[in-house]
């Protein structure tokens, strides 16, 4: 049974007539119908010249599936992308928040990065505060939708 | 000459000078923090020395310890690079009084200029115009807030807040309502205070629309000076430069600038009892005036942009003066031929709002072919640390002239690929594209206007670039035990190949 792959979260049929060769790991020179193309394959991006996608494949022998994890319509939880130290927390608890609004600012790598509210909401929790050193997928805040949406 | 030298610096720049120094003859001492046991900078230096933990303060920021190397190691002379001590007119002084020759100015004039508000004092008395601004740093006070306020109220807003002790964007803040203004004075402040050591913040008026246009320039210890020309670097986020190029579009316009400009920065600089390399950064309006706004004592990170219209190697410049040398050329004698421009590639996500995107990269294609350099501190399978600016490399370009230096970038950063962590490669092709962009019609606000436009990096749907993309998907994600039975080692059985190579043994 073929591995079903999605690209960009489309199921996409590989091209029938092709000769792939692995010039370097991971790395792919594919000739189409006399056009020739540079194909790099890593977890989870693949990138053909400068174009760049996301690719998923559901194998139904691996069921190893990647990334999908903030899901639901309900609550959202604000991470940390990395470890770094809280400087601003920006909302309080019980604020009604914008989509994209900032919630807490984190510096990291000598910038300071303000974590946005994934959707809007009520910010039912703020799990931080000023000066906490924080973890990579660490949470910083919880979202709920507000009580009357 | 000297015989051995120790960069006292990381990434990209140390590796620069290495280069440099080797061309030179002169051995090279590169420095490490743990993080930085495996960085390129130590693979090519002549020698290393381990200076500390991996925060700045205990390494590259470490005074003491860069000395105990320095003398370990017998040096004769210490490259401070850009960042970290290069501004730092004790770590200067410390060098000379410890015995060697630091590669730059004199102690004397860092400190002079390295003042933002003691430079803007020595650049008007020079004679150059300055903006608007408070003549003494402000502290996060209440005496100092309200200083900040009774200057804003008087110039109007929008206003900037700036580190007296500042560079590279840092405690820098624009502050467009007057309710805004506290909030962010004491952000800047504890910003400077963390960046510097020093939490003094300047108000300034803030010209709006403004090029930023800087001027290089070089003295020996003789008393001879010149400058280089200059380089337009007003694509700018969050006060950091993103593009530099040379020569600046606006100046092509109006080619007596640069000889204004020029001579107005040499002024300053002869003012501070500067030598070595420097930089003296102008705002400038689209009618041609210009206004001084800080002197940068350092070797800055566009240099390769000036490097490549004037054909010079400015670290070799610089080494040479150092060592009691003379320029070896005037004013006159200074040519400048084509246009460069240069990229900072950064571990960021432009698409995720600049996220830092720190990690192992997993692939590195680089480019390279005609008229193109690439300034680079990584290498596949090197893990970018958490602990430092998250700048990978510069890809400068040189072509004949600016359009056709603009579409040899835009070929370059198509053959750069750094795979396992995102860069702002996409940043650029997007701005290099952008028609205000080819016109030279920039500002300092041009790239923050650009960035607010929707869809900017939304892409056609490419149909057959994703069976491509599939193609390959499939043959990688094969598990690697199962027989391959498609033509992708060009149709021969395994069974086959197996028996021809059992008969070969």
């Amino acid at each position: 049974m073929k591995p079903v792959i999605r690209i960009d979260g489309e199921v996409v049929s590989p091209v029938s007539h092709n000769t792939a060769v692995e010039v370097e790991p991971g790395v792919y020179s594919i000739l189409v119908e006399g056009s020739s193309y540079e194909v790099r394959v890593g977890a989870g991006q693949v990138a053909v010249g400068k174009r760049h996608f996301d690719y998923h494949v559901d194998d139904p022998r691996q069921w190893k599936r990647s990334g999908d994890a903030a899901g639901g319509q309900g609550r959202a939880a604000i991470l940390a992308p990395m470890p770094g130290k809280v400087v601003r927390i920006m909302a309080a608890v019980g604020d009604e928040v914008e989509a994209g609004q900032g919630i807490v600012v984190v510096e990291a790598m000598k910038m300071q990065n303000e974590m946005k509210a994934p959707r809007a909401g009520r910010v039912s929790s703020i799990q931080v505060k000023e000066n906490d050193s924080v973890v990579a997928g660490g949470v910083l805040a919880v979202i709920e939708p507000a009580v009357n949406s | 000459m000297f015989q051995k030298v120790l960069i006292a610096n990381r990434g990209e720049i140390a590796l620069r000078v290495i280069r440099t120094l080797r061309e030179m003859g002169i051995r090279s001492v590169a420095v490490y923090s743990d993080a930085d046991r495996a960085s390129l900078h130590v693979r090519k230096a002549d020698e290393a020395a381990h200076l500390g933990a991996a925060p700045s303060r205990e390494s590259y920021l470490n005074v003491e310890r860069i000395l105990d190397a320095a003398r370990r190691h017998k040096v004769d002379a210490i490259h401070p690079g850009y960042g970290f001590l290069s501004e730092n007119a004790e770590f200067a002084q410390a060098c000379v009084d410890a015995g060697f020759v630091f590669i730059g100015p004199p102690a004397s004039a860092i400190a002079a200029m390295g003042s933002k508000t003691a430079a803007r004092k020595i650049a008007r008395d020079g004679g150059a115009p300055v903006v608007p601004g408070t003549e003494e740093g402000l502290m996060a006070s209440p005496e100092g807030r309200a200083a900040a306020t009774a200057f804003a109220a008087k110039a109007g807003f929008p206003v900037m807040l700036k580190a007296v002790a500042g560079g590279g964007g840092k405690g820098m803040r624009r502050v467009d309502r007057a309710e805004d203004l506290a909030a962010n004075f004491d952000a800047a402040s504890s910003e400077a205070l963390r960046s510097f050591g020093d939490g003094r913040v300047y108000v300034e008026k803030l010209v709006e629309n403004a090029r930023h246009i800087e001027i290089q320039i070089f003295g020996d210890q003789h008393g001879n000076m010149v400058h280089l020309g200059e380089r337009e670097c007003s694509v700018q986020r969050r006060h950091q430069k993103v593009i530099e190029e040379s020569p600046s579009p606006l100046v092509a316009l109006h080619p007596e600038m640069r000889q204004r400009m020029g001579e107005a920065a040499v002024l300053a600089a002869r003012a501070a009892g500067y030598y070595n390399a420097g930089t003296v950064e102008f705002l400038a309006d689209n009618a041609g005036n210009f206004y001084f706004l800080e002197m940068n004592t350092r070797l800055q990170v566009e240099h390769p942009v000036t490097e490549l219209v004037t054909g010079l190697d400015l670290v070799r410049l610089q080494v040479e003066i150092a060592n009691g040398g003379r320029l070896p050329f005037t004013q006159d004698q200074v040519a400048l031929r084509g246009a460069a421009v240069e990229c900072r590639i950064y571990a960021e996500d432009p698409v995720n709002n600049f996220m830092p995107s720190p990690g192992r990269i997993t692939q590195l294609a680089e480019p390279s072919g005609p008229g193109v350099r690439l300034d680079s501190g990584v290498y596949s399978g090197w893990t970018v640390p958490l602990d430092y600016d998250p700048m990978l490399a510069k890809l400068i370009v040189w072509a004949d002239t600016r359009e056709h230096a603009i579409e040899r970038m835009l070929r370059a950063l198509g053959e750069y690929h750094v795979g396992g962590i995102r860069t702002n490669i996409p940043l650029f092709e997007v701005i290099l594209n952008d028609p205000a962009f080819r016109a030279g019609e920039l500002h300092t606000g041009y790239l923050d206007a650009l960035l607010k436009r929707p869809g900017l990096f939304d892409l056609a749907p490419a149909p057959d670039l994703a069976a491509v993309a599939a193609s390959a998907v499939e043959i990688h994600a094969k598990p690697a035990a199962s027989p391959i039975a498609e033509p992708a080692n060009g149709g021969a059985s395994r069974w086959l190949s197996g028996g021809r190579e059992a008969l070969l043994r």
